[in-house]
């Protein structure tokens, strides 16, 4: 914790960042939320550990911390704590012109897992889901990193399992699935708030005129909100687990993103926010790709 | 005030028939308040936390209609909607849940006497129950509720034991609903409950106060402009958790629904002062453009103007707001620090 608070104390001192998005303890050493700090003495806050659930990337599109970054006249950059994770959705706003790599200062860790939920202790029980299939415990892209890689807690992956358990539902079957699931939706758009890859300044569920998705959480409603989210969300999603977390009304919000990240991972060989030199996926069109799902 | 105790067997056997009778029971469940369709579904437990949404979606439903309408060429024709409502039993409200139709009927019977609200809440028999379970996320007792506090419970249930319940009949609408069911009561002990609640006040359970309210309204009234409003306002996400989650948040929007060029109906849907096009003008103007004045809004509606107006706290101290943020923006603490500033 020390060498991340000394050096993003130095590199608030010597300007290298103009700001640093970072966690910080939230009223119990098993809890932590967001700060945004400016000044060198503040960065004494920052904390690090398997509390650190939010993907901090969603700041780095609002226009108040973008605004941070612009000092007399000039940009500077802004720094992110993220865990390897959240770094793909770093890459994946720089692969969707939302940044520049140079406009970001990313400080990474080594990362040994995070837990589902606060104030549980890291065990194969307690360890967040997507952990347990985690393809890059070392951040693919960083400015600095700190940390070291330990064995995970070991756990099935039962996600998967359950993803895999719907293919061999009938359609009929699946649509039952969901639609309870959904119908149990309310509306408060806290996933798409926590989503770092729904960056839009205005949703298409917000658009009035004309109106594309109607606003009652009732179930035709919520059937279309969910859809078009799940639709505007494959193969850009990385798969950070924030929407579900986010969801008050715990709607199992993964299954759909994981069933979306294996279809763009197994048929096109892609994965959202990984590569810096590849286009993104629905950004680009290849003569070999397949189209054996257009119905 | 009555008092009697019921087991837990018959409690389950007013729950059946209750049921059995066609109409709704209510009762917590791990996420929401949930329609208990057979008596084993019910979990009564006071030291379960509260469940993540409250039950205001029972009498201010998340969608609903409130007209019907037909068009043909030159004329609309309106058809109003059959508002019956049927008989709602809640059962093991908190504290914390409870009052808040009382806190909501201010509102919705202010100017516009809102018939949907109103309705459904005539119809609602409250069963509280003490509460024993506390975090650090829960103020009950800085609102001016605690966790035995019957304000707002038509019946109130204390835990005696792992098998008894008091129960004390707390309305005429309460006494009303329990004379069918004398059956299965037995005459009640004051002195065992009694007992029971004054352990439950001094408890570890029991929330310490943590802000004095009166002090915090006085303060949003001289701070409207305040630096604090922009730290919270940066870290803020701008949804609807904390609205539309909590049981006295009461914001809606009205839009129409065609289904067709010839019909469709007008809904009343729930909305939240989080969303940044909440107060979005028609001329693109926007008086809360920045997240910072939209969260000093949930603060001021809540800890001043429904003071002012309703003389009411809109506010039951529940912690749910805190414990769903996604970036664990803690309400108590905020409130708490705006006296410090
Ligand atoms: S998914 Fe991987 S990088 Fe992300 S928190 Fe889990 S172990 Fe760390
Ligand atoms: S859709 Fe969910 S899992 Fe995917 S990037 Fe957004 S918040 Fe993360
Ligand atoms: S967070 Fe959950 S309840 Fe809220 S809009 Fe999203 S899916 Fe619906
Ligand atoms: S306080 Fe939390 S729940 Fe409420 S709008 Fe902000 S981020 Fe969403
Ligand atoms: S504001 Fe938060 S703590 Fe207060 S009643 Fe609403 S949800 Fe509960």
């Amino acid at each position: 914790m020390d060498e991340l608070r000394n050096h993003v104390k130095e590199m608030l001192a010597n300007g290298t960042v103009a700001a640093v998005i970072g966690y910080k303890e939230a009223g119990s050493p098993m809890r932590t939320k967001p700060v945004i700090i400016t000044a060198p003495e503040e960065a004494i806050l920052l904390v690090f550990n398997e509390y650190c659930l939010n993907n901090l990337a969603v700041y780095l599109t609002k226009a108040r911390v973008k605004n941070l970054a612009r000092v007399n006249g000039t940009i500077k950059k802004l720094g992110i704590v993220a865990k390897p994770c959240d770094v793909h959705a770093v890459i994946a706003l720089i692969q969707e012109s939302q940044l520049k790599r140079e406009d970001v200062y990313i400080i990474s860790f080594n990362c040994n897992g995070v837990v589902k939920d606060y104030g549980e202790t890291l065990t194969g029980e307690t360890i967040a889901s997507k952990c347990l299939h985690c393809d890059a415990r070392q951040p693919l892209y960083h400015d600095k990193v700190f940390g070291e890689l330990k064995d995970l807690p070991a756990s099935p992956d039962e996600e998967l399992a359950k993803i895999k358990s719907f293919d061999d539902m009938t359609s009929q079957e699946r649509f039952e699935y969901f639609k309870n699931e959904f119908d149990k939706c309310i509306k408060c758009y806290a996933c798409r708030a926590a989503c770092p890859m729904c960056y839009c300044t205005q949703c298409i569920t917000d658009k009035t005129i004309p109106r594309w998705v109607e606003s009652s959480a009732h179930g035709r409603g919520n059937f279309s909100w969910n859809l078009i989210r799940a639709f505007h969300l494959s193969a850009r999603c990385v798969g950070c687990g924030e929407c579900e977390r986010a969801c008050p009304m715990d709607i199992p919000l993964s299954l759909i993103n994981r069933k979306m990240l294996e279809v763009a991972k197994n048929d096109f060989a892609y994965l959202s926010g990984r590569n810096l030199e590849t286009p993104t996926l629905v950004g680009s069109f290849d003569v070999k790709d397949k189209e054996e799902f257009i119905l | 005030m009555e008092e009697k105790i019921i087991n837990r067997e018959n409690l389950n056997k007013l729950c059946r028939d209750i049921i059995d009778g066609g109409n709704i029971l209510i009762a917590p469940g791990k996420t929401e308040y949930t329609v208990i369709k057979d008596t084993s579904e019910i979990i009564l437990d006071a030291g379960s936390k509260p469940t993540k949404a409250s039950y205001k979606n029972y009498a201010f439903p998340k969608a609903e209609p409130v007209i019907y309408y037909k068009k043909d060429k030159n004329d609309i024709e309106l058809i109003d909607i059959d508002i019956k409502g049927k008989k709602t039993v809640i059962l093991g409200a908190k504290p914390c849940d409870s009052n808040s139709f009382d806190i909501l009927s201010k509102v919705f019977n202010w100017d516009y006497k809102d018939d949907f609200f109103n309705m459904r809440v005539k119809n609602f028999i409250v069963i509280g129950m003490m509460c024993e379970f506390a975090d650090k996320y829960c103020f009950c007792t800085s609102v001016g509720l605690s966790p035995v506090s019957e304000k707002g419970s038509d019946i109130f249930l204390i835990p005696l034991d792992e098998n008894n319940f008091a129960v004390r009949i707390i309305t005429d609408k309460g006494k009303e609903f329990m004379e069918s069911y004398g059956k299965y009561l037995t005459e009640g002990n004051p002195e065992k409950a009694k007992a029971k609640t004054e352990a439950g006040k001094s408890s570890a359970k029991m929330p310490e106060k943590v802000f004095n309210s009166e002090e915090v309204r006085k303060w949003l009234g001289k701070n409207f402009e305040h630096p604090f409003w922009d730290g919270i306002g940066d870290v803020c996400l701008s949804c609807a958790q904390c609205a539309f989650v909590c049981p006295v948040c009461h914001c809606f929007d009205i839009v129409d629904e065609d289904y067709s060029y010839e019909e469709g109906r007008r809904m009343k849907n729930w909305d939240g002062c989080q969303f940044g096009h909440f107060t979005l003008h028609a001329s693109g103007h926007n008086p809360r453009d920045i997240q910072g004045k939209r969260y000093r809004q949930r603060i001021n509606h809540k800890f001043k103007y429904y003071v002012d107006k309703f003389g009411e706290i809109l506010c039951t101290g529940c912690g749910r707001c805190s414990r769903g943020c996604p970036v664990s923006i803690d309400i108590k603490e905020i409130v708490s620090d705006t006296v410090k500033n």
